[in-house]
Parts: structure tokens; C-alpha cells; sequence
């Protein structure tokens, strides 16, 4: 009884002086979505520092890349995160693609066993992630089985998900089709790569996550 | 279900004790396969060099990690993770979402354990 009773003392000190919240912040998505776009964007906007490299060729991304102790604010609402970015998922890797794009064969094999191990490590990390934004390019068909594997996936596991439509900046960019594609979820177009409409992404990820 | 030695071809059935101490040929790493794949399996790997199968295995065993790295033989899922060639993957997302082992070590008469779990890295979030 005094067991009970010391847990239930010891929740309400806890929620009393809770400080803010504090979780873990997944970025998913097919490669070349603009995932580390995006996760520069976020570290440059918060810390003021770059998290990774990004490149025109695929599977640039081969492992998890973690920034700790990220704090955003709006308004009177912080919140604090990890921030994890993930290697592309794909269902094909194929290292000719990469030699077309300029790459050795030596180079482009490699790139492509690197790339297979890191969508097998994204996977595998999507267990320790309490919100996950899944990025999707704009300029291209939503219906994909990466996608719809990936956010199918995340309904299952009752994963707090929220869409982000990359690549605005581009005249092929169709927010509304990603909308209609996953009428469930909230999705926010953005362009990482020149900063356009972060206002509503951070408070989309507010409403997710805060 | 049966089980092809990567190296050599030869396909051994469940429980052979080739997957269990390796193949006569010195292979060490075994595709599993289900039945119903076998043809389209067999005519991959007959077209593959030798050259071609020795960076197979390189390259499935560091995909998989430091783990399988000692000598006991290995069984990489085929429904999980097809290598066509080097530098050619096709994954299944399903099967790698359902946790199902990627790959199976063998060792002390039986399989083991699943890897996909067993190599985690180490998380610091």
C-alpha cells in the first residue's frame, strides 16, 4: 500500500515539475526526398550549423546521423528533440544508377552496398522514434510503395507522423495530390532547401509532437 | 525449404548439415529460398563469375555486420534482401518492416539467433 501510494506522490512531483518536452524526432523517406535538406534547414534555423551533406545523387545518406538537444519554440510552447536522419528507403538499389550520375563502378558498388545496409538501420531505428516527419518530394507520385509502406507502417506502431511535402520551390510541386494521397495525416509543403513556409512547418510540428 | 550455397550452387534442403558445419566447397554463407522462387533463383546465380560470388559474400556479410564475422555459417533471407549481382539489391519492405530475421546464424546444430537484433547499434538518443 505505502508502495502504491509513494509511486502516486512521486507522479504528481513529476508532472508538477515536468520540464519540457523532450523526444525523439525521426526524419523517413524515399532518397533524394531532401531529408537532410530539411534536417540542415532545422539545424541551421535552431543551432545555426549544418547536420550533414546532401547531393543530387541518391543514397547520399547511408547512416543514421543523430543532433542532440535541438530546441524549437513558438509562441510559449518549447519543445526539445533528437533529431535523427535516416538513410533513404528504397525497394531497388542499383549501383549502375550511380555510375550514370558520374560515379566509378568501384565507387557505385560501394555506395550501393552502404546504401542497402542503411535502409536495413533506418528500419531497425524506427522502433526508438516517437515522431516520425516522413518527407516526400512534391514533384513526384505519392502513391509509392516506399510511402505507403513507410506511413502504413507508422499507423501500425500508432506513430505520431507528420507529412512534409519538400520540393515547393519547384513548378512540378503538388502539395494537394500528397494531401489526398494520405487524407489521415497533416501535411505542410515546404521547400528546405530555401527555408519557404518553416513557420507552418514548426508549428504543424508542434501540434504533432508538442 | 532449401538452402544454396552461394559459392558453389548446390542447393541443401532444411536441417542438412552442410548449412549447419558449411559446404564441402568452403562456402559459409547459404541463400535461403522459397520453393516456389527456386527456378528464378537458379538461373541468377548460374549466370554470376566466380569473381561475381566472392563479392556476394563480401558484401552480404558486411551488410549484415561484425556479428557474422566469425566462421559459422550464415543463411541470408532471399525474401528479405535478393542480391542479383554485386551492386544490384532488391529489398522487401514488408518482410523487413514485419522484423522478420534477416538472416539466420548457424551454429551448434540448430539456427540461432536473429541477427537484425543482435547487431543493433549502439543507440544513444
Amino acid at each position: 500500500m505505502m508502495n502504491i501510494l509513494k509511486k502516486f506522490v512521486d507522479k504528481v512531483f513529476r508532472d508538477l515539475f515536468k520540464k519540457k518536452k523532450h523526444i525523439r524526432l525521426g526524419l523517413y523517406g524515399p532518397p533524394n526526398g531532401g531529408k537532410t535538406t530539411l534536417a540542415n534547414r532545422i539545424c541551421q534555423d535552431w543551432l545555426g550549423e549544418d547536420m550533414g551533406s546532401v547531393s543530387p545523387i541518391a543514397h547520399e545518406t547511408r547512416e543514421i546521423y543523430v543532433k542532440e538537444e535541438i530546441n524549437i519554440k513558438s509562441g510559449r510552447k518549447e519543445l526539445s528533440f533528437n533529431l535523427v536522419d535516416t538513410p533513404g528507403i528504397a525497394t531497388k538499389i542499383d549501383y549502375e544508377n550511380f555510375v550514370k550520375k558520374g560515379l566509378s563502378v568501384k565507387e557505385a558498388k560501394k555506395r550501393a552496398r552502404e546504401a542497402t545496409k542503411g535502409v536495413i538501420d533506418a528500419i531497425k531505428w524506427l522502433d526508438d522514434m516517437d515522431t516520425v516527419i516522413v518527407v516526400i518530394d512534391a514533384t513526384k507520385d505519392p502513391m509509392s510503395q516506399v510511402n505507403i509502406t513507410i506511413i502504413g507502417n507508422l499507423q501500425a506502431r500508432k506513430t505520431p507522423v507528420l507529412i512534409v511535402a519538400n520540393k515547393t520551390d519547384l513548378k512540378k510541386a503538388d502539395v494537394k495530390k500528397i494531401q489526398a494521397a494520405f487524407p489521415q495525416y497533416s501535411v505542410v509543403g515546404i521547400s528546405a532547401r530555401y527555408g519557404n513556409n518553416m513557420d507552418n512547418f514548426y508549428e504543424a510540428l508542434f501540434a504533432i509532437a508538442g | 525449404m532449401p538452402h544454396q550455397c552461394v559459392r558453389c550452387n548446390t542447393f541443401y534442403e532444411d536441417g542438412a548439415a552442410e548449412i549447419l558445419k558449411g559446404c564441402p566447397c568452403g562456402g559459409k554463407l547459404f541463400f535461403f529460398i522459397k520453393k516456389e522462387k527456386l527456378e528464378k533463383a537458379k538461373e541468377v546465380t548460374v549466370n554470376l563469375t566466380p569473381k561475381e560470388k566472392q563479392q556476394i559474400e563480401f558484401d552480404v556479410l558486411d551488410i549484415i555486420g561484425e556479428e557474422a564475422a566469425d566462421d559459422q555459417p550464415v543463411v541470408l533471407d532471399m525474401e528479405a534482401i535478393r542480391i542479383l549481382k554485386p551492386g544490384k539489391y532488391e529489398l522487401d519492405l514488408v518482410h523487413l518492416f514485419k522484423k522478420d530475421p534477416l538472416v539466420y546464424k548457424v551454429g551448434e546444430g540448430k539456427y540461432l539467433i536473429d541477427i537484425i537484433r543482435s547487431f543493433s547499434p549502439s543507440k544513444k538518443l
